[in-house]
């Protein structure tokens, strides 16, 4: 028995739509079946050129045996090898952790807090909601630049503001763990706002019944926020963790140019070994090795966040 | 009425896994042709460049690719105009940042596009540039060389380099001049010639006056870079030669981690209590920061700065600056860092590049351009007695060349740099903290560096 396909045609003007009947796989019922998928050729295409090449060539470059800058074939897994026996590798890989770890840890809190504070109308809410978000808008070449003015010993604040209390000069980043505590203040700094504006979004768009009825139930603020607010938050809270967690986690800009990774290898992230690696090196295949790495544990790290994030919808 | 053949070919059908696999198909095949593109729009700069360039040397332009720095700007301005207006052939100039012109150039010379006829270069690309075919042999070309060009500075531009070790590929190669310097970038001594009872000829004498005047914050016996990587290297290196140490020995096994380069270190550590705080986060800007607002007795550092000291706008202590070789133990040992330029492998008007480069470094084009101030690269045009009454830092300039000691001559050298650098960094910042036990972290810090870069050296296979 053969199927028959029902096709629209042009109506005359005035009248209904009318509609034929046609076979399948012949005439013009075949080509309606596959235009979803021919309209779909230009962007499947753009996205494979812009996207879905980059990566593969990237993948491809991570398995190459590049030496000063050319390509000298395929070398299987050295790249690889080369890379996880690196100390500087693993350095930076365990100094990248701790960064995303401590910035996203406050800028978390911070942000919910302030988002707690600005939600409800309080008094010049609005400035200070402008205020909160204006660092976010800063290039960070240039929030880079600006507390490297902050920091620095001969020209900064922050030295004569210690020897003001009569405590000697810190020299922020001339030590291991000032330097790194800066260039993760400088990071709050930058990216609180962010939290704060999605979690501010979150808590406007949430329904006022259930905490309303815990009111007039009794419930005080501390068991409000603990029982109702923050589960009904945490949608939109692990969204935020996530995408600050992917952003933190290729840091970069702000970085190079107040440490440069130093002193020693106190502040070098993935980043910017990497960048070293490709570009002051010429190691481009250890380069991608490294990326590659990087990027399957940021994807395994997706994978738990989406799963959390789905149980918390739940 | 319909087309029968029309109504054929609209009447195909399409299965998904058909257009699945022609979608994938034309993004393969646009992927792939994404290089090809790139290659293209070189090429645009190509077409060009060709384009100029195709008057041979009697005319036509030559086009100069470089990085932006102050330094070049008398080359740029006052220079070039004047080559065109003796020769007849226009100058393009294109200048852009030090990291991009890297990747630039060697993209441009590895395909050859002939967008450029003469990249200029910081001296560590020769290595990288000459053995990749990236520039063109000067012997080769026919480039005329003026004798008097001082030797440690013509001798950056060869390759394989005529002195210390090579890389096994080219152990056996006579070296060729692959690339023409045309300023002499060294490191000099910066010293107060108001606070210092003569010019400093050795690190005692440094010693004993950073101890007599050091006053902090307002005064400081000596800066120094100290940031890991590259400019803490920068630092060291002096320190390092003049004590007789090696960056690598002629075998390319490190020769900083013995007697002379823990010696070196130990030396800089000496320095700490003279030392603003801060110096391990140093770097050009900060530490000459220092020495030109007047809290500084003295300082290595490049030429780069020379020109700046008596300039009221720049600097608090005008005329009291002056200058000499950077001081010796054994001998003195300033590193060298010359601005140096290639022919390109594919440069459309080879002739044109090579009048230009023995124009520019000819002798009495020199002397104008040492009258600009500028660390000049020829003999006569540092010692001029004239302009060296005029910009004393020139005959220093001079000393420093012929007592330089180069880096490692490899592309490697990086790599190198930053192990060295990194381990550097970390023994400043842990001497800066404990303020004792200086012998014992110097030699720490250097054997790890010394052993890492070995196993790189090693695991590249080249050596």
């Amino acid at each position: 028995m053969t199927d028959l396909v029902v096709s629209p045609e042009s109506p005359e003007p005035g009248e209904p739509p009318r509609q034929r009947k046609v076979l399948p796989g012949s005439g013009w019922g075949g080509r309606f079946v596959a235009s979803p998928y021919l309209l779909l050729v230009p962007a499947a295409v753009a996205l494979a050129g812009v996207s879905l090449y980059p990566l593969f060539y990237g993948v491809r470059a991570s398995f190459t045996h590049y030496l000063y800058g050319r390509d000298f074939g395929t070398n299987g897994l050295t790249n690889y090898r080369n890379v996880w026996h690196d100390e500087f590798f693993r350095q930076a890989m365990v100094t990248t952790a701790k960064y995303v770890v401590c910035t996203v840890t406050i800028e978390t809190l911070l942000g919910l807090g302030l988002a707690l504070l600005v939600s409800r109308e309080i008094r010049f809410s609005s400035p200070i909601r402008v205020g909160l978000i204006l660092p976010m808008t800063i290039a960070p070449v240039v929030v880079g630049v600006m507390w490297r003015l902050i920091y620095d010993s001969g020209v900064g604040v922050t030295d004569p503001l210690w020897q003001l209390f009569g405590a000697s000069p810190p020299d922020v980043l001339a030590h291991n763990t000032s330097a790194f505590i800066a260039v993760v203040v400088v990071d709050v700094w930058e990216w609180t706002p962010l939290i704060f504006l999605i979690v501010l979004a979150g808590l406007q768009s949430m329904p006022q019944e259930p905490l309303e009825a815990a009111r007039v139930d009794g419930a005080g603020r501390v068991r409000l926020f603990m029982d109702h607010t923050l589960p009904m938050l945490m949608p939109v809270l692990l969204v935020a963790i996530t995408l600050r967690t992917i952003d933190a986690i290729g840091t970069f800009d702000q970085i190079y140019v107040l440490t440069q990774g130093g002193p020693g290898t106190a502040t070098r992230l993935i980043s910017i070994y990497a960048y070293n690696t490709a570009f002051l090196f010429t190691q481009y295949g250890q380069a991608a090795a490294m990326l590659v790495m990087l990027l399957i544990m940021v994807m395994l790290l997706m994978i738990v966040a989406v799963r959390l994030m789905r149980r918390a919808a739940r | 009425m319909s087309d029968p053949m029309s109504s054929e070919r609209t009447s195909r059908s399409y299965t998904r896994g058909q257009i699945v696999k022609s979608a994938l198909g034309t993004g393969a095949v646009l992927g792939g042709l994404g290089p090809l593109a790139a290659a293209c729009g070189s090429s645009g700069g190509s077409s060009s460049g060709a384009a100029a360039g195709s008057g041979g040397s009697g005319g036509g332009s030559i086009t100069i690719g470089t990085f932006s720095d102050p330094a070049m700007v008398p080359f740029q301005k006052v220079f070039l105009p004047k080559f065109t207006k003796e020769t007849g052939i226009k100058v393009n100039y294109q200048q852009t940042n030090y990291n991009a012109w890297y990747q630039n150039s060697k993209t441009d010379g590895l395909q050859k596009t002939g967008a450029y006829d003469i990249y200029v270069m910081d001296d560590n690309w020769v290595p990288e540039f000459a053995a990749g075919g990236i520039i063109q042999s000067m012997d080769k070309l026919g480039l005329k060389v003026n004798p008097d060009i001082l030797a440690k500075g013509l001798d950056q531009g060869y390759w394989p380099p005529k002195s210390g070790p090579r890389l096994k590929a080219f152990a056996n190669d006579t070296p060729q001049l692959y690339s023409l310097v045309i300023i002499d970038d060294v490191e000099i001594l910066y010293y107060r010639g108001d606070l210092f009872p003569s010019a400093p000829k050795t690190w005692d004498d440094i010693a004993a006056t950073a101890k007599a005047k050091t006053n902090p914050p307002s005064m400081y016996g000596w800066t120094a870079r100290g940031v890991a990587g590259n400019p803490i290297v920068q630092t060291y290196l002096p320190l390092l030669n003049s004590y007789g140490g090696n960056f690598v020995n002629d075998d390319w096994s490190p020769g900083f981690a013995g007697p002379e380069g823990v010696g070196a270190l130990e030396r800089l550590f000496s320095f700490i209590p003279y030392m603003p705080s801060g110096v391990a986060a140093f770097d050009t800007s900060q530490e000459t920061a220092v020495m030109l607002e007047g809290h500084c007795t003295a300082m290595t550092e490049y030429t780069g700065t020379a020109h700046i000291v008596d300039d009221p706008t720049q600097s608090k202590v005008p005329h009291k600056i002056d200058f000499a070789a950077t001081p010796t133990q054994e001998r003195s040992g300033p590193a060298i860092g010359t601005f140096i330029c290639g022919i390109a492998s594919g440069a459309p008007n080879t002739a044109g590049a090579v009048k230009f480069l023995e124009w520019f470094t000819s002798s009495p084009v020199q002397k104008e351009f040492a009258g600009t101030g500028s660390a000049a690269v020829t003999g006569s045009a540092l010692r001029d007695a004239t302009l060296s009454k005029k910009y004393r830092w020139l005959p220093a300039i001079a000393d420093a060349v012929d007592n330089s000691i180069p880096k490692p001559r490899t592309p490697d050298e990086p790599k190198m740099e930053d192990l060295l650098g990194t381990a550097l960094n970390q023994a400043l910042v842990q001497a800066i903290s404990q303020k004792s036990n200086y012998q014992q972290i110097a030699q720490s810090h250097l054997t790890t560096a010394a052993n890492q870069i070995t196993a790189y050296l090693k695991q590249q296979g080249t050596y």
